[in-house]
C-alpha cells in the first residue's frame, strides 16, 4: 500500500485504534445531532496518515483526540446552523479521557493477546485464510493455490475479515470479551505469579 | 459524487480496495480507480488507513505462530490445550520458585519525554516511572537495589526484612524495608516523596548522617551530605505524586518553576520571555500533556501575550519589546 506510509499505518495500528471506542465515545457525547461521529473520526484518519512523522507525538490517544476535536469544530463552524454558545461549550470541555495512564503501557504489551483475541473473533474461512496470509507469510496467489480457489476468492475473504475487524476494534480492543471459565481463570493465576 | 455516502458504505469499500492492494500485483486501471476513489473524499483517505493500520496489525501474529500453532487454536478445544501448557508452565515456574527463594535478577526501564511507565519487579514490588527517566534494578538474595539514572519513579516495595530495597540517585540513598516512597532525582541532590512506613535516608558524601523520614514527608535532600529540608509549602505528596494520574499540582510554584516541569512532560516547550511574569504565583491542577492549556491560562490571568509554534510556547514578551 505505497499510497501511505508504512511507518505512520503501523503507528496508527498500534498506538490509536486502540483508542477509537473512547474518541467515538466522546464525539458521540459533543457533536451535534446534524453531525455523524463516524464521518469525523474517517476524516481524523485521514489527518493521521497524513502526518510525515509520528516520534514526535509523545501522547498519541491525547493527539488523537485533538484531531476529532479540532474537525468537530470545523464541522460545527461550517454547518453554521449550531447557536455560537454550543462552540463554546465545546472549546471549554476538557478532554478528560486525554490522560496517559500507567494503564496504557500495560494495554500496549497486551496488543499479541488483542491480536489473538481479534482473529480468534474471525468467520471460520475468513481466518484460515488470513492466518495463511499473516502468521504463514503466503501471497494470495499462493493461499490460492493451496486451497485450489480462485485468487478473487482469497481477496474476497481477506476483504470480508478486515470488515470484520474493522467493527470489531471499532468496539473494544483494549479490554476484549472474554470467554467465561477457563480462559479467564488462567489470566487471573497469571497475574499472581512471580 | 452525486450524494453523500455513509460511513459504513466508505468502510466496505475501503476494506475492499485495501484486499486488492495486499494482492500486491493492481493493474494500471485499478490503480487509477484507487487513486480516483482516495481523491474523491477524505474519508475515503481515512477509513483506508485505518483499514491498511489494522491489517498491519495482524502482522504480529507471526509472534504466535511459534508457541502454539494457529491451526491448532482455530477450535475450542485448542484454546484448552494451549490453557493446559499454560498451566503445566505454571507448575515448573512455581517449582522453580520453591527452590531458588530469592532468585538473582536484573532489569532496566527507561520511559521517553511524556510516558508514565509502571512496572512489576521480580520481588513483587512495583515501580511507577515518571516521564523521560531511567532505571535498573538488581535482585540478589541479600537486596535489592535500584540505581535512578535519571528522572523520578514512586516504588511500592513488598515487605522483605531481610532484604532491604535501596534506591539510590547519584549520591543520595534512600532504603525501605516495607514502604511506598517516590524518588526524583536532580543535579544537586534528590526529592523524596513518603506515601507509606518509613524511608531511611542518606547521601554517600556523609554516610554517618542518617534520616528517618516518615510518611506524608516531602524533602529536598542535597547532595553535599547537609541534611534534608521539608518541601512543605510545595503541598502534600499526593500534590507531589499527581504525575501518577498524569496531572501536576502547581501548589506554591513560581510561573518559571512551572514551566520547568511542564518541560519535563513535553517536547514542545515554555519559554518564560518576560521575567517578573516568571515570578508570579500559581495554584492549580493541570493536566501534565497540556502546557498549551497552561499557557492559556497564565495569559489570562496576568494580561500576558502568549505566542506558540510548532516547537515553543512563549509566555510574556521581553521588556525590551515592551
Amino acid at each position: 500500500m505505497e499510497r501511505l506510509r508504512q511507518d505512520v499505518v503501523v503507528w496508527i495500528g498500534r498506538e490509536i485504534i486502540p483508542h477509537e471506542p473512547a474518541v467515538r465515545a466522546w464525539l458521540k457525547r459533543n457533536a451535534p445531532s446534524s453531525i455523524e461521529a463516524e464521518d469525523i473520526l474517517q476524516e481524523a484518519y485521514c489527518r493521521l496518515s497524513d502526518l510525515q512523522s509520528v516520534e514526535q507525538i509523545a501522547n498519541p490517544r491525547a493527539y488523537f483526540f485533538s484531531v476529532a476535536r479540532n474537525l468537530l469544530l470545523n464541522a460545527i463552524r461550517h454547518a453554521r446552523v449550531i447557536r455560537i454558545s454550543s462552540i463554546t461549550d465545546l472549546e471549554l470541555a476538557t478532554l478528560d479521557d486525554g490522560q496517559p495512564s500507567p494503564e496504557r503501557v500495560v494495554a500496549g504489551r497486551r496488543e499479541l493477546e488483542r491480536v489473538r483475541d481479534l482473529l480468534a473473533s474471525l468467520p471460520e474461512r475468513c481466518r484460515r485464510i488470513i492466518e495463511m496470509r499473516k502468521v504463514e507469510g503466503l501471497s494470495q496467489r499462493e493461499i490460492a493455490e493451496r486451497l485450489n480457489v480462485t485468487e478473487n476468492v482469497v481477496e474476497n475473504n481477506v476483504s470480508r475479515g478486515l470488515r470484520f475487524l474493522s467493527k470489531a476494534v471499532s468496539e473494544d480492543p483494549i479490554a476484549p470479551s472474554r470467554a467465561p471459565g477457563k480462559d479467564h481463570d488462567r489470566t487471573k493465576n497469571s497475574k499472581n505469579r512471580p | 459524487m452525486t450524494e453523500r455516502r455513509t460511513a459504513r458504505t466508505v468502510h466496505k469499500e475501503a476494506a475492499q480496495w485495501a484486499a486488492r492492494a495486499d494482492r500486491g500485483d493492481l493493474t494500471s486501471a485499478e490503480t487509477q480507480a484507487l487513486d480516483a476513489w482516495l481523491a474523491a473524499d477524505p474519508r475515503h483517505r481515512g477509513a483506508y488507513a485505518r483499514a491498511a493500520a489494522i491489517w498491519s496489525t495482524l502482522d504480529r501474529a507471526k509472534a504466535l505462530a511459534a508457541p502454539v500453532h494457529l491451526k491448532v487454536a482455530r477450535s475450542r478445544r485448542g484454546w484448552g490445550l494451549a490453557a493446559g501448557a499454560a498451566a503445566l508452565a505454571a507448575v515448573a515456574a512455581a517449582a522453580l520458585v520453591s527452590v531458588q527463594v530469592f532468585p538473582r535478577s536484573s532489569a532496566a526501564y527507561e520511559t521517553v519525554v511524556g510516558e508514565v511507565k509502571h512496572v512489576a519487579l521480580a520481588d513483587g514490588s512495583s515501580a511507577d516511572i515518571n516521564t523521560n527517566s531511567a532505571l535498573s534494578i538488581s535482585m540478589t538474595p541479600r537486596a535489592r537495589a535500584v540505581a535512578l539514572e535519571r528522572g523520578e519513579a514512586w516504588f511500592k516495595v513488598a515487605k522483605n526484612p531481610s532484604r532491604p530495597f535501596i534506591v539510590s540517585a547519584g549520591d543520595i540513598r534512600v532504603r525501605a524495608v516495607g514502604t511506598a516512597f517516590a524518588v526524583r532525582r536532580m543535579s544537586g541532590g534528590a526529592e523524596v516523596h513518603i506515601t507509606e512506613g518509613v524511608v531511611e535516608i542518606w547521601s554517600t558524601a556523609a554516610p554517618g548522617v542518617r534520616t528517618r523520614a516518615p510518611a506524608g514527608g516531602r524533602l529536598y535532600v542535597p547532595a553535599s551530605g547537609e541534611g534534608p529540608r521539608s518541601l512543605a509549602g510545595r503541598g502534600g505528596v499526593d500534590e507531589g505524586l499527581a504525575w501518577r494520574q498524569g496531572r501536576l499540582a502547581l501548589e506554591g510554584m513560581s510561573v518559571a518553576e512551572a514551566a520547568v516541569e511542564f518541560n519535563r512532560y513535553n517536547k514542545r516547550r515554555i519559554v518564560v520571555a518576560d521575567p517578573a511574569l516568571g515570578r508570579k504565583g500559581l495554584v492549580g491542577w493541570f493536566r501534565t500533556n497540556q502546557p498549551e492549556h497552561f499557557a492559556e491560562v497564565v495569559g489570562q490571568t496576568f494580561g500576558a501575550p502568549v505566542t506558540t509554534d510548532a516547537t515553543t510556547i512563549r509566555l510574556g514578551a521581553p521588556p525590551h519589546e515592551r
